[in-house]
């Protein structure tokens, strides 16, 4: 009994926190990533005061019906880069490994699953979700972890099985995908026991699809020399893409970190103060060697200029067609980067090489991610072939911090920093 | 009655003779390349100290890897049945067993008879087993039976986070070239092994009270680390080294 | 029994009989990596279905193009792929099944040269209208691919036939492991085994005359079988080690049932023989036992192991987990706590496509057969 008071005084407390902090937000000009977090995350754990329903959903998942219907979407995998970034993933790692989960699986579901049967990770855990929303188009590991939790908290689970294009969208692919949006929406009126508003739908998705536009621009003002961003601070910026698009909030903060941007780039400020040579980076960030790598590539007078997985949130914009947005979703949300073949991601790689005028491929071969790492040889090889640029991969995990030995990479990285800076001595003679 | 137990392991091979119900000798010896020479010679040993002879035997169980080349044991049984046995026999009310060997780590789950009843073993992988202290005692050019102790002086444990030994010694001798101190890094490094202890039994479970055998339950520090990891006392089995060894010679009692 | 020395003959060296079986029917090889794959629709294209499996060679070149975290299923095929031992094969089908094989899918496409390449992305949901509607449409698709590829005629008739060969097969297997369930040992475990394998690549019409055979033998021979081993069951995706089996019967134990793609799963599934084939395939698909790589339910095949082990009167499971499978590590904790909420006992053994050692393996089955 006094536990179940001390929850509920818990909950006021973060409810009355996250209020106050929203309030006075009115009266910042420049609300800042971490504002957002926080009050993104206290009306998240508050929700069970606030009567508003909680969704996990995967980061590849359709957001945008979460928020017309008014639903608080978390993003368990948004949480384990918190975790990551929080060296507590090897913590957590080992915890699921001792509840029997194999050491060799994706570390953010293992740390989200360990996660909550104790609520740790660097915000005492996540809310208990009152429904979990799974899009596969990511990985086929995320139905896997889903229905791992959704036998644990015991809550209604929605897959939305996008099948793989490995050459081509089929007209096959298309008609099932756009008929499990119907039942998507079903689905959440039943969970929510109220009808969806097919024009707040609307609204929510134009709005995210002008967020997907902001971010690409932002993304973009990267193509000055010197570049006034790096990789490492779009991995910091994308947060909000993620988590909120759909939302005025995530407008109004993409608008002003595009103006920031572009005044940076006009008055020729570069995030690496001596900019030699330009990078691209390709996988998930090594989340808890973020500081560590930025450094190290900046003593190498190197900029990690573009990547190819911050771009996956604007990518299919190219899909939305027509006057009827909802009949886009299903292109947009299936042909997204991870969910083409081997060869279409190395055309996508390339098309970036020249666009951001590139002098070297990193890709991470991340233990966790088998879609986006298997496959990095081939691209490798056929950026080596197309474009003769060097490469250099780093074998690592994105959250488990354990797997990452500093003394090999730094070697590794100081090896391939002399390999372009000697090509471009070449080059200029 | 007499019996005798016959353990023989990948670099050491066991022997114990028990008399109605009484452990009477042990010997220990290095087993080389032929088991089966091992397995004879270590027997051989043991009675001379026990001055029986051979035909007062009478039932005789091998155990360990090399247990098949002990052709003249009437049974042979697995480390773990034995292991379990010799624990039970030091103390019945031990529920858990944790053997750590040079090359191999098991947890093993007693029920309330003292009979197995659950266990995991990890025998692919050298971190979490004697080796692991071994490479790490000489990367830090410390004598191997003083590690432990040393590991206990520390206040502040180094963190050494690879799950690789390879990568672990690495690891430490990049904590020597930053200074930090020489028992803080040992303790890091026992804090390391009793951490894949810990993992490997939670996929078993524990119960209380808790006993550790096998040649590293002479080291104070993996001890004192496992303790801290797991949160409860843990019996240290005086006879750690031959206890598989006194488990067979039980087992043969009741053929 | 000597229609089980010719298939062990056959499945010693799958290669050699598919070389064989070209040069004297003139027919085509179509391999394929999954038991999600419709073989039915290959048969009735006349072409033999060709299961490909991991290698037992070193793996050497797959190593430039997958990395070390991919399973050695998964590696072992690329690796027989690269080279050049898989020549026979006239094209090959990839069924989705996990990650691993999806991308493997991809670099085969772009490293291997074969004469055609086709993907059959099945649901992955099995559950609901929206998932059948499209697995029969691209059930569909295949049927065109296969033609095109081919160059025949994929017509009702042959279909039809198809669906009643395989019914056959299946209802023979079946039939087999009830045998097996109630005399444990009449055949070997590696025996067994090998009938698995064979079934998987030998001429299907073949294969049916000679499984009628070995189970009449079985089914009149009056050979009194010992059963005082603990009886098992394997659970796992592909096992495609006969020598587990023979550990197993050392140590005291028996293999009864198991829940396996290469086993129940394989050929658990009728058709219904009164709709159209293709509706018949269809359903089969949908309906067999889940694989964990698919989802049909939360608790499906945790239930479906214990139904298994009541069946077929087993003292325990053995999960043979091979390392890097995600869809079956994901879920044995959850499986294995159903299995003791049954007081099923169960063991984990991490596999690989190169074994560990033997010792190692007999210690483990010796102390878990003690242990039941």
């Amino acid at each position: 009994m006094k536990k179940k008071i001390l929850e509920f005084l818990k909950l006021i407390l973060i409810f009355s926190f996250g209020k106050v902090k929203k309030f006075t937000l009115r009266f910042k000009k420049t609300k800042t990533m971490k504002d957002m977090m926080i009050v993104y995350y206290s009306e998240a754990k508050a929700a069970p005061l606030t009567g508003k329903k909680v969704a996990w959903i995967t980061s590849g998942g359709p957001v945008e019906p979460l928020i017309a219907m008014d639903i608080i979407p978390v993003y368990p995998e948004n949480h384990g880069a918190m975790i990551g970034a929080a060296k507590m993933g090897g913590g957590l790692c080992e915890k699921a490994e001792a509840m029997g989960y194999s050491s060799d699986l994706c570390s953010y579901a293992r740390s989200d699953i360990s996660c909550a049967t104790v609520n740790g990770g660097p915000i005492g855990g996540l809310p208990k979700p009152d429904m979990l929303i799974c899009c596969n188009n990511i990985c086929g590991t995320v139905l896997k972890w889903y229905e791992v939790q959704a036998r644990y908290f015991n809550v209604p689970l929605f897959i939305l099985d996008t099948p793989i294009c490995h050459t081509q969208y089929t007209p096959e692919i298309a008609r099932y995908v756009r008929s499990q949006f119907d039942e998507y929406f079903a689905f959440l009126e039943s969970a929510c026991q109220k009808k969806l508003n097919y024009d707040r739908l609307n609204e929510v998705l134009l709005r995210s699809f002008q967020t997907q536009v902001l971010w690409q621009e932002i993304l973009d003002t990267t193509r000055s020399k010197p570049s006034p961003m790096t990789a490492f601070d779009a991995f910091f910026h994308m947060a909000l893409i993620v988590t909120l698009r759909g939302t005025p909030e995530v407008v109004d903060y993409y608008t002003e970190l595009l103006k920031t941007m572009k005044d940076r780039a006009a008055r020729g400020i570069g995030a690496v103060p001596n900019e030699k040579y330009r990078l691209l980076w390709d996988n998930i960030p090594i989340w808890h060697r973020m500081r560590w790598l930025s450094k190290e590539f900046a003593s190498h007078n190197a900029c990690l200029v573009a990547d190819t997985y911050t771009s996956a949130w604007c990518g299919t914009l190219k899909y939305v067609k027509g006057d009827n947005p909802i009949d886009s979703m299903a292109e947009v949300y299936t042909r997204i980067y991870l969910n083409i073949g081997v060869d279409e991601m190395a055309k996508m790689v390339i098309e970036m090489i020249d666009k951001y005028e590139v002098d070297g491929l990193v890709l991470h071969s991340n233990r966790s991610c088998k879609p986006y790492s298997f496959g990095q040889l081939d691209i490798q090889k056929i950026v080596e072939r197309e474009r003769g640029l060097p490469c250099l991969m780093i074998e690592s995990d994105m959250v488990d911090e354990r797997s990452f030995s500093e003394g090999q990479i730094s070697t590794r990285i100081d090896a391939f920093m002399e390999i372009i800076k000697e090509r471009k001595e070449k080059s200029k003679k | 009655m007499k019996t005798a137990g016959i353990d023989i392991g990948s670099i050491t091979a066991k022997a114990a003779i028990f008399d109605s119900g009484k452990l009477v000798a042990t010997k220990v010896i290095f087993t080389g390349y032929n088991a089966e020479a091992a397995g004879l010679r270590v027997y051989e040993e043991v009675l001379k100290e026990t001055g029986f002879d051979k035909n007062n035997v009478v039932k005789i169980v091998s155990t360990g890897y090399g247990r098949s080349s002990v052709k003249f044991a009437d049974k042979s049984y697995t480390e773990i049945m034995c292991h379990a046995a010799g624990a039970h026999f030091l103390n019945q009310h031990i529920r858990s067993i944790i053997d750590i060997g040079g090359q191999d780590s098991k947890a093993i789950l007693l029920d309330d008879n003292g009979k197995v009843k659950n266990f995991v073993m990890n025998d692919k992988c050298a971190a979490g087993t004697g080796r692991f202290l071994e490479v790490m005692a000489r990367a830090l050019e410390v004598n191997l039976d003083e590690f432990g102790a040393m590991s206990i002086k520390s206040k502040q444990p180094s963190r050494i986070s690879s799950l690789c030994t390879v990568f672990a010694e690495s690891e430490v001798i990049s904590l020597i070239a930053k200074g930090e101190q020489r028992q803080d890094i040992i303790a890091g490094i026992h804090e390391s092994i009793a951490a894949r202890i810990s993992s490997m039994i939670g996929r078993v479970g524990i119960k209380e009270p808790v006993m550790i055998t096998g040649g590293v339950a002479r080291n104070v520090g993996v001890v004192h680390a496992l303790e801290k990891k797991l949160g409860m006392k843990i019996e240290v089995s005086p006879y750690a080294q031959v206890n598989g060894a006194i488990g067979a010679a039980i087992l043969a009692a009741s053929l | 029994m000597e229609e089980i020395t010719e298939i062990k003959n056959i499945t010693a060296d799958p290669y050699a009989y598919c070389r064989k079986y070209k040069d004297e029917t003139g027919k085509k090889i179509v391999g394929y990596t999954c038991s999600y794959t419709p073989e039915e629709l290959i048969y009735a294209a006349g072409a033999l279905p060709f299961r490909i499996f991991g290698t037992n060679q070193d793996i050497r070149l797959a190593d430039a193009n997958l990395q070390s975290y991919c399973c050695s299923l998964v590696r072992g095929i690329l690796e027989e792929a690269l080279s050049n031992r898989l020549d026979f094969i006239d094209g090959v089908i990839f069924p989705h099944t996990c990650d691993s094989i999806q991308r493997l899918s991809d670099i085969w496409r772009i490293n291997v040269k074969q004469k055609f390449h086709i993907d059959f992305v099945l649901p992955v949901k099995l559950n609901t209208a929206s998932a059948r509607q499209y697995l029969f449409d691209i059930l569909e698709k295949l049927k065109n691919d296969l033609e095109r590829a081919l160059s025949v005629q994929i017509t009702d008739a042959t279909l039809a036939d198809a669906v009643k060969t395989y019914n056959q097969i299946r209802a023979l297997m079946k039939k087999l492991y009830a045998l097996r369930v109630q005399r444990p040992a009449i055949i070997s475990g590696r025996d067994f085994h090998s009938i698995i394998k064979a079934a998987m690549m030998m001429d299907r019409k073949i294969f049916l005359k000679t499984i009628e055979k070995i189970v009449t033998q079985i089914e009149t021979s009056d050979r009194k079988v010992i059963s005082g081993d603990k009886r098992l069951v394997l659970a796992g995706s592909v096992c495609s080690h006969p020598e587990i089996y023979d550990i197993i019967e050392q140590a005291g134990g028996i293999v009864v049932g198991d829940d396996l793609c290469t086993g129940s799963r394989y050929f658990e599934g009728v058709m219904d023989e009164n709709v159209s084939p293709m509706e018949a395939i269809a359903r089969r698909y949908l309906n067999r036992p889940v694989c964990p790589a698919k989802h049909n339910g939360l608790t499906n095949r945790g239930e479906n192991i214990i139904r298994i082990v009541r069946e077929s009167k087993a003292d325990g499971v053995v999960f043979l987990l091979l390392k890097f499978c995600d869809p079956h590590a994901f879920d044995y904790p959850d499986i294995k706590a159903m299995l003791d909420k049954e007081n099923i006992p169960c063991m984990l053994l991490d596999m690989e496509e190169q074994l560990p050692a033997e010792a190692q393996l007999q210690t483990r089955f010796e102390t878990f057969i003690q242990i039941l």
